[in-house]
């Protein structure tokens, strides 16, 4: 007579991933990462200029150019520069450039890691490891 | 720019993703690839013409339908040596695995390391 699982002793179920080693270390790495005061920045600057008004107007501006570029409205030559205009506008506010540090900084840091894991692996990892955007299972 | 724990953990993920059976046998391809002088060779001339005509077509130039066709049929012999079909069949199991990999670093983050990784301006 087989015996029934307590809710106490059922497994966790774990995500289909071939070496479970590679994938917990790769879920502490992650975790390490998140932690590091270059990705706290780059969350705290992103969240700055969600919540920014000034920023989000400026946005709103320029998309609305982009979009009428992109439908062939009005002048081009007009859309253009009034991008160009108010993208520089936007890349003088303070949160505008804060974000752009901490969006360097991240890139670099995952880069290192990268470069670490590539070199102890033999075969590069973060290019070989970028999924195809086709949905085609590549 | 990483602390000693990151390199470690770095370092570890590495190591276990080189003791893996796709990347074993991805390493043996490589190696049998590497071993052959003649897919080496085929491969290295492949790709210095696709450099040169990429960078004529640039420039503004019409490229012959004589040299489209030669560099098409030195691509057909690529993709068929052996050395080099196993090396590309072994290597589609890493990308696989790789992927993988890279969703449990990017669980916790919420970004995608690998696409971030590879965005670092030169």
């Amino acid at each position: 007579m087989s015996t029934q699982p307590s809710v106490s002793n059922i497994p966790p179920i774990l995500p289909l991933v071939q070496d479970r080693t590679a994938a917990e270390v790769a879920q502490a790495l992650g975790k390490r990462l998140s932690d590091m005061p270059e990705y706290q920045a780059f969350l705290k600057a992103l969240k700055e200029i969600n919540n920014n008004a000034e920023v989000q107007q400026l946005s709103v501006k320029i998309r609305e150019h982009n979009t009428a570029l992109q439908w062939g409205r009005g002048d081009i030559l007009e859309h253009q520069a009034a991008m160009e205009t108010l993208q520089a506008e936007l890349e003088s506010l303070p949160s505008i450039r804060v974000y752009r540090q901490a969006e360097e900084a991240v890139p670099r840091l995952f880069h290192a890691a990268d470069e670490v894991i590539s070199q102890a692996a033999g075969v590069p990892f973060a290019s070989n490891a970028k999924r195809s955007g086709c949905g085609c299972g590549g | 720019m990483l602390t000693e724990e990151l390199q470690v953990i770095a370092r570890t993920l590495g190591e276990a993703l080189h003791d893996s059976e796709p990347v074993q046998k991805y390493l043996k391809a490589l190696a049998e690839f590497q071993a052959d002088p003649e897919a080496a060779d085929l491969e290295k001339r492949m790709l210095a013409m696709y450099e040169e005509l990429i960078a004529r077509q640039h420039l503004g130039e019409m490229l012959q339908r004589s040299e489209i066709d030669t560099f098409n049929t030195l691509k057909k012999q690529v993709y068929q040596h052996p050395r080099i079909a196993e090396r590309e069949a072994a290597l589609t199991p890493v990308k696989g695995y790789f992927a993988e990999i890279a969703d449990e670093i990017n669980l916790p983050l919420g970004v995608e390391f690998s696409t971030l990784a590879q965005a670092v301006r030169a």
